[in-house]
C-alpha cells in the first residue's frame, strides 16, 4: 500500500482530528497486525462456520447401504428418514463383506444387513440418531404388515396424546448456543485487540517523544480523539470483513437457520463493538498516558483488563442460562454489556429495555470515560519519564 | 513569505515570565525580546532553564506567571501553531516514511494536503535528502534523521522558530547546513531563538546572546555588547623577563604564562600603557597584543559572578 492510498484532502484543510485519524488509518492498514490478523480471524470464522454445517450434517447426506433382505425397506426408511429431517442416500450392496469394508473405509456411513422385518445397522463407530429412528420406523412397518395389520390402523390406535402450548419458546438449539459462544468470543478478541492498539498508540507518541512536537500543534483531547477514531474505524473495518464473510459461509453452507448468524444479529454484533471498544479504547487510553515505555503499558491497563476478562468469564457463566439474574444483572453493565449483550441476544429473547438500558448506560460512560480520559491524557502527556500517579494525572 | 515587519520592531517578547516544579525554581522572572530577522542565542547551562522557556513558549507548559507576546498580542493557541519548534528530546515516529510524515506534520500545522506535499519536496531537497522519501525514519542515519526534524519544525513555513539544542550530535557538515538554514530563516524575516552549548557556534552565527543561569537572565545583547562589559585582555611576550616577572601595575592581574608569553587581565577602563612599559622594562617586547574574551570566557566569567 502506498503513501497515496487514502489520500483525502487535496486542497482543503481538515480539521485536526480528521488529520490524525487518517494517520492511524493509513499506518494501521499497512501494519501486518491488520493483514494477518483479519486473514486468520476470517479464515477461523470461515473454518468454524464450515465445521458446524459438518457436524450438523446439513450439506452431507447420511450414506446408508442395504444388502440382501433388508433392500426391502429402502423405500419406507427414505421415505421416514425424510419425514425426520435427516439427509440420507441410499444404495444396495450386493457383498455384506464388501460392504464392511466400505464402512470401514468411510465412504459408506451405515450398512444395513439382515431381513427386512429383522434389520442390522452396521457402521464404523455410531449411527446418526435420525437414521437409527427412520431404520427402526421402517422394520416395524415392515413386521406389522409380515403380521397381517395395516400399518396405518396400528399408528392410529398407538397414537400419543397431543400436546398443545400456549406460549411456544422459539426454538434456539445447541447449534445457536454454540454461534453466540462464537461470537462472543470474536468479539471478545476484537475488543482487546483494538483496545491494546489505542494504548499502545498512546505510549508510542511517549515513548517516541514526538508528544511534544504534536502537542506544540494540536490539543491533547482532539489529539486523543483521533487516535480513537482512527483506530476504531480499522477494527471496524476488520469486524465487517470477517461479519461478511461470515455471511457468504452461512448462505453457502446452508446455516442460515441458526439465528445467531443471521444478518441482523451480526450487524447488531458489530454495533456492540463499537459502542465496547468506544468504553475500553477511551479507559485504556486514560491509564496508558501515565506511563512512558512500551513495557509499562501491560502493567498500567491491567485494572481495566481485569473487566475484560470478567467479562469473558461472566459469558460462560451466562450461556446456560441467559435469562437468570446472573446474565440480566451483568448485561447492562457498561463493561460486559459489549460482550454479553450480544451473547444473550443470540441466545434467547431479551426484553427490549434491558437492551435500551445498556445502551444508555455505555453511551453514558463513554460520555463520562472521555471527560476523563481527555483530562488524565492532557495532564500525563507531557510527564514523560517516571509513571506518572492517577490522582497526579486526574487533578492536574 | 512573512510580512514585511520593520527589523527594529520586537517581534517575540517574554515578558516576565515565572515557572516552580514544587520547591524547585525553572525560571525566575525572565524577560527577553526577539526582533523580526534575528537569531537569538540562548546559552547556559543544564538545567538553567533553557528547555523550560522554550517549553512555555509553545504552550506545551503553562508559564506560573508572566506572559509571552508575539507581534504584540499574547501568543493564543492558534498562534502558538505557527510556532516551528524543535525539542530538546527529538521524537517523530521511526516507522512512519519520511515524506509521509513531514506532509503528516504540515497538515497538523493548517496546511493542505498539497501543499504540505510540495513544502516536503522542497526541504527534502534543501536537505539532500531527495531520494529517501518513501524510507522509515528510523533507517535514516543519526544525522539525516535531525535534518528531518529540522525539517519538521520548518514545512509549515513557521513565522517564528524555537529550537532546542538544533546542533547537538550533528556533524561538521551538518552543522553548516543548519546553520544557513537559521540564517536564511532569520534574513527572510522570521525571527529564530535557539538554545546551544556550541559557544563558538552561538558567536558566530547570532545576531543576540542571552546568557541563562538558575532560571534567571543574567546577560543579553550582542556579542560586542557583553564584550564591552567583560575585561580587556593582553598577550605580552617578553623573553628577557624572568620567570617570577611580576609587573606591579595596579589593576592587572596575571592569567597564565606560557613559556616567554604572559596573559594579563586588565579590569574595566584600566590603560594597558603601564603594562607595556613595565614589559618594556625587562627587555624587548616582541609582541603586545590586545585579546577579545571568546563567549565562552564571558560565559565564564558572568555565570561565575552569577554565582558568587
Amino acid at each position: 500500500m502506498n503513501a497515496r492510498f487514502l489520500r483525502l484532502g487535496g486542497t482543503r484543510r481538515l480539521p485536526t482530528t480528521f488529520v490524525v485519524a487518517r494517520r492511524e488509518v493509513r499506518m494501521r492498514l499497512r501494519s501486518r497486525v491488520f493483514v494477518g490478523g483479519t486473514i486468520v480471524m476470517t479464515v477461523l470464522v470461515v473454518v468454524g462456520i464450515v465445521a458446524a454445517s459438518l457436524l450438523a450434517g446439513r450439506t452431507t447426506p447420511v450414506r446408508v447401504g442395504f444388502s440382501g433382505g433388508s433392500q426391502a425397506l429402502e423405500r419406507s426408511f427414505t421415505a421416514t428418514a425424510a419425514a425426520l429431517g435427516a439427509n440420507v442416500t441410499v444404495s444396495d450392496i450386493a457383498d455384506v463383506t464388501a460392504g464392511e469394508a466400505e464402512v470401514t473405509a468411510g465412504t459408506l456411513d451405515v450398512l444395513v444387513i439382515g431381513t427386512s422385518t429383522a434389520p442390522t445397522a452396521v457402521a464404523k463407530d455410531a449411527v446418526p440418531s435420525t437414521v437409527e429412528s427412520a431404520l427402526s420406523l421402517a422394520a416395524e412397518a415392515a413386521r406389522l404388515s409380515d403380521a397381517g395389520l395395516a400399518p396405518a390402523a396400528v399408528k392410529s390406535a398407538m397414537a400419543l396424546v397431543p400436546i398443545q402450548l400456549l406460549a411456544p419458546k422459539t426454538p434456539k438449539d445447541n447449534e445457536n448456543l454454540f454461534a453466540s459462544l462464537a461470537l462472543g468470543i470474536l468479539l471478545w478478541i476484537a475488543l482487546g485487540q483494538w483496545g491494546n492498539m489505542v494504548a499502545q498508540g498512546v505510549v508510542e507518541e511517549k515513548a517516541t517523544r514526538i508528544m511534544e512536537v504534536l502537542l506544540a500543534t494540536i490539543q491533547p483531547s482532539r489529539l486523543l480523539a483521533g487516535k480513537v477514531i482512527g483506530i476504531g474505524l480499522v477494527g471496524l473495518l476488520q469486524l465487517t470483513i470477517v461479519g461478511a464473510a461470515a455471511l457468504v459461509a452461512v448462505h453457502v453452507t446452508n446455516l442460515a437457520a441458526i439465528p445467531a448468524l443471521g444478518l441482523a444479529s451480526i450487524l447488531g454484533d458489530i454495533s456492540w463493538f463499537l459502542l465496547g471498544f468506544l468504553v475500553y479504547a477511551t479507559a485504556y487510553s486514560a491509564v496508558a498516558s501515565l506511563v512512558s515505555r512500551q513495557e509499562e503499558v501491560q502493567s498500567a491497563v491491567a485494572p481495566i483488563s481485569i473487566f475484560q476478562i470478567a467479562g469473558y468469564l461472566l459469558m460462560y457463566a451466562s450461556l446456560p442460562n441467559p435469562s437468570g439474574p446472573l446474565a440480566t444483572v451483568c448485561s447492562v453493565l457498561p463493561p460486559f454489556a459489549p460482550i454479553l449483550m450480544p451473547v444473550r441476544m443470540a441466545a434467547s429473547d431479551v426484553p427490549f429495555w434491558q437492551i435500551g438500558l445498556a445502551a444508555g448506560l455505555i453511551l453514558a460512560s463513554i460520555g463520562g470515560l472521555t471527560w476523563l480520559a481527555g483530562r488524565m491524557y492532557t495532564h500525563a502527556a507531557m510527564r514523560i519519564g517516571a509513571r506518572v500517579r492517577f490522582m497526579d494525572a486526574f487533578r492536574g | 513569505m512573512p510580512a514585511l515587519i520593520p527589523a527594529s520592531l520586537e517581534v517575540l517578547e517574554i515578558d516576565h515570565i515565572s515557572k516552580r516544579y514544587g520547591d524547585v525554581v525553572a525560571v525566575h522572572d525572565l524577560s527577553l525580546d526577539v526582533s523580526a530577522g534575528e537569531l537569538f542565542g540562548f546559552v547556559g547551562r543544564n538545567g538553567a532553564g533553557k528547555t523550560t522557556t522554550m517549553r512555555i513558549v509553545l504552550g506545551v507548559l503553562a508559564a506560573d506567571a508572566g506572559e509571552v507576546r508575539f507581534r504584540g498580542a499574547p501568543l493564543t493557541f492558534e498562534r502558538r501553531r505557527q510556532i516551528g519548534y524543535m525539542p530538546e528530546e527529538r521524537g517523530l515516529y521511526p516507522k512512519m516514511h519520511v515524506a509521509e510524515q513531514l506532509a503528516y506534520l504540515g497538515e497538523l500545522h493548517g496546511m493542505t494536503d498539497a501543499a504540505a506535499r510540495s513544502s516536503t519536496r522542497h526541504w527534502l531537497e534543501r536537505f539532500d535528502l531527495q531520494g529517501r522519501e518513501d524510507a522509515e525514519l528510523q533507517s535514516l542515519s543519526h544525522g539525516n534523521q535531525q535534518r528531518i526534524q529540522l525539517a519538521a519544525a520548518l514545512v509549515f513555513s513557521p513565522n517564528l522558530l524555537v529550537l532546542d539544542e538544533p546542533f547537538a550530535g550533528l556533524d561538521p557538515l551538518a552543522v553548516d547546513v543548519m546553520s544557513a538554514v537559521l540564517r536564511e530563516q532569520a534574513d527572510a524575516g522570521i525571527p529564530v531563538i535557539f538554545s546551544s552549548h556550541e559557544l563558538e557556534l552561538v558567536e558566530r552565527l547570532c545576531d543576540r546572546v542571552g546568557i541563562i543561569d538558575h532560571g534567571k537572565m543574567v546577560a543579553s545583547g550582542t556579542v560586542d555588547e557583553l564584550r564591552a562589559g567583560g575585561r580587556e585582555r593582553r598577550w605580552v611576550d617578553a623573553p628577557a623577563a624572568r620567570a617570577d616577572w611580576d609587573p606591579r601595575v595596579p589593576g592587572t592581574r596575571l592569567v597564565q604564562r606560557d613559556g616567554p608569553r604572559w596573559l594579563f587581565e586588565l579590569d574595566e577602563g584600566d590603560d594597558d600603557q603601564a603594562l607595556l612599559q613595565a614589559a618594556l622594562a625587562t627587555g624587548p617586547v616582541r609582541e603586545f597584543e590586545r585579546v577579545q574574551p571568546t563567549l565562552g570566557e564571558l560565559f565564564r566569567t558572568v555565570i561565575g559572578e552569577a554565582g558568587a
